[in-house]
């Protein structure tokens, strides 16, 4: 019991950092970023790269992920999405090409076989009765940081009430003299940043390989979907609500089904509260 | 319907042409162009639901799977006959439209391309637990009974099938009902306002698009012998599928089978250079400049190309 609730926590944490760079574009640009998987498996990759390969320190490794998902976003906003005027579906399938792209790219650079990832934060620590390894704890800790920050970002400053405003009404916030091209920039940059960040994690928690951007974004789109649009309270209570049923379901009912239940909860979801669980009634 | 003699002529030339193909290409060669044959029939089905009516599918491997394994299993669990079976297939794939139709009554637009994304998860992962005494569970199954022998035969088959669908769902779309689903993707609203009800239409495009699908699925299952799971449920499916289409031309039925060869044979051609899947990394590039370019695809080039010669020389 206390191992699922442990373990449940910390998966969840992980879900939650990964999954609020892909709400952000969500809400905001108001598109679906089906190349939000490939900033995961880049970063995981550029801090592979740094940190193992070169044997430069971990911190660079991470800050290098991040900056290199920043960057990402910024060419991807002002080539990809600003060109197609930010419509949605033009836009969602640009990235799917261009989710794509990546994985070739990844293989061309790396090869196609999954590579390990040292811990980065190594050891093992015993609370209660149950193992949990640094590394994930480290994870968890980073993301209850990294979204508090955020949270106070999009709470307190100009930058994050712009930020609200153009998701609430894009030509709203145009006559209130917020230029929703900048806003859309920032917001990008920050999921970029985001995504690459939660790769780092990701790829320790499990491992390296060209095809690691599909379950993460399939779990950034649950969790998106479940806790509705605008909602960063939202995104985390759903991103615990996947957490703990994966857990839940791994190890009372099977492995191989861990899956399932989270791809029913959005089927469900979608179908009886389109809005989902947390977010505004769009009209 | 509106046909003209060169709409006839379009068609008889693009049926002799590939008729006679055989004569001048080798085996390798007709492998590919059974490939392509095959990328276009499912293409075609992407382009009569989504491509016409503006509900994007993400999941439409999910169709395609049904099709395939409902043969796959019947021929080889059960040793049902072929000729029952794929008719069978297309059945189960037109009822597994339906469920996936249900969702689209209800939401649209990136909503539903994620829903038709989760069920063809949903399906990826069932199928390895659920029955795989059945199903072969991870590692699919193999040794089916394949329909031809050798290239040209499998060749012939998959060009008259492909050329079958093709012509049916051109003709198809061509009468009111096509125009229907058309301004369904314009504007469901409206469509509504003139009285036509939007749910049998779509209704409609979910099951023709079902059951070309299912067609297309189980006989290529049954040209391959074989069929795992993550070969068909799988995003890099959907992709290949959906760039074939707009690389060509959405919603033009001419424009899927012209992407789908481009696209084939474009990985062909790459395959002496890069070998493995970083093909994609080139190909990609190139579907991502030409959809930035025009959104409507290889079809709106020529013709708008034939428009500016038209106007030279008038």
């Amino acid at each position: 019991m206390l191992q699922i609730l442990i373990q449940g926590l910390l998966l969840s944490g992980l879900y939650a950092l990964i999954s609020m760079g892909f709400m952000l574009i969500f809400s905001i640009g108001r598109t679906l970023n089906l190349a939000y998987g490939a900033y995961i498996m880049a970063g995981g990759y550029a801090y592979f790269w740094v940190a193992q390969s070169l044997g430069l320190p971990k911190i660079a490794g991470i800050l290098f992920a991040v900056l290199l998902g920043m960057l990402m976003g910024v060419l991807k906003y002002n080539l990809i999405v600003r060109p197609l005027k930010g419509e949605t579906v033009p836009v969602e399938i640009s990235t799917l090409i261009l989710a794509v792209v990546i994985q070739a790219g990844i293989i061309l650079l790396f090869g196609n076989s999954a590579k390990i990832l040292l811990p980065i934060v190594p050891g093992v620590m015993v609370i209660g009765g149950v193992s949990v390894t640094m590394n994930v704890l480290a994870a968890t800790i980073i993301s209850w940081i990294v979204l508090l920050a955020l949270f106070g970002f999009i709470r307190t400053t100009h930058t994050g009430r712009a930020m609200r405003a153009v998701s609430m009404d894009r030509k709203g916030a145009a006559i209130s003299g917020i230029d929703p091209n900048r806003i859309n920039l920032v917001t990008w940059t920050i999921s970029g940043g985001l995504g690459a960040l939660g790769g780092v994690f990701f790829a320790s928690y499990t491992q390296l390989s060209p095809s690691m951007w599909v379950a993460p974004l399939i779990i950034s789109v649950a969790v998106v979907i479940v806790g509705g649009i605008g909602s960063i309270v939202g995104t985390l209570i759903v991103a615990h609500i996947v957490g703990f049923l994966e857990v839940i379901v791994v190890s009372v009912f099977a492995p191989e089904l861990r899956g399932i239940f989270t791809m029913l909860l959005i089927i469900g979801v979608l179908i009886l509260r389109p809005q989902g669980l947390f977010g505004r009634e769009e009209h | 319907m509106g046909l003209r003699w060169y709409h006839a002529a379009f068609w008889g030339l693009f049926a002799l042409g590939l008729l006679l193909l055989p004569q001048v290409a080798s085996g390798g060669t007709l492998r590919t162009f059974i490939f392509a044959n095959y990328v276009a029939i499912f293409a075609i089905s992407w382009d009569v639901l989504s491509g016409r009516t503006g509900y994007i599918s993400f999941g439409h491997p999910l169709l395609i799977g049904f099709g395939a394994y409902t043969t796959a299993i019947l021929t080889k669990r059960f040793d049902v006959p072929v000729e029952i079976s794929i008719p069978l297939a297309v059945l189960v794939t037109m009822i597994g439209g339906l469920l996936i139709l249900l969702p689209a009554l209800r939401i649209k637009g990136s909503y539903f391309a994620l829903v038709t994304l989760a069920f063809m998860e949903v399906m990826y992962q069932l199928v390895q637990v659920i029955r795989p005494d059945l199903t072969g569970g991870t590692r699919g199954m193999s040794g089916l009974t394949t329909l031809t022998r050798g290239a040209e035969n499998g060749y012939y088959l998959s060009s008259a099938l492909m050329l079958v669908i093709a012509i049916g769902a051109w003709l198809l779309m061509r009468t009111r009902i096509g125009t229907a689903l058309s301004a369904i993707g314009m504007n469901e609203e409206s469509v509504r306002g003139s009285g036509l009800s939007t749910t049998r239409l779509k209704t409609f495009a979910f099951l023709t698009s079902a059951a070309i699908a299912g067609l297309g699925g189980a006989f290529y299952v049954h040209y391959l012998g074989s069929l795992a799971p993550r070969a068909i449920f799988d995003i890099n499916f959907v992709f290949t599928i959906i760039v074939a289409v707009l690389i060509g031309g959405a919603s033009t039925i001419v424009g899927p089978i012209i992407g789908a060869f481009f696209m084939v044979f474009l990985l062909e051609y790459l395959r002496p250079w890069l070998p493995g899947p970083e093909r994609y990394f080139v190909y990609g590039a190139i579907a991502l400049v030409l959809y930035m370019v025009q959104p409507k695809g290889i079809v709106a080039i020529l013709q708008s190309a034939r428009a500016r010669m038209k106007g030279r020389t008038a």
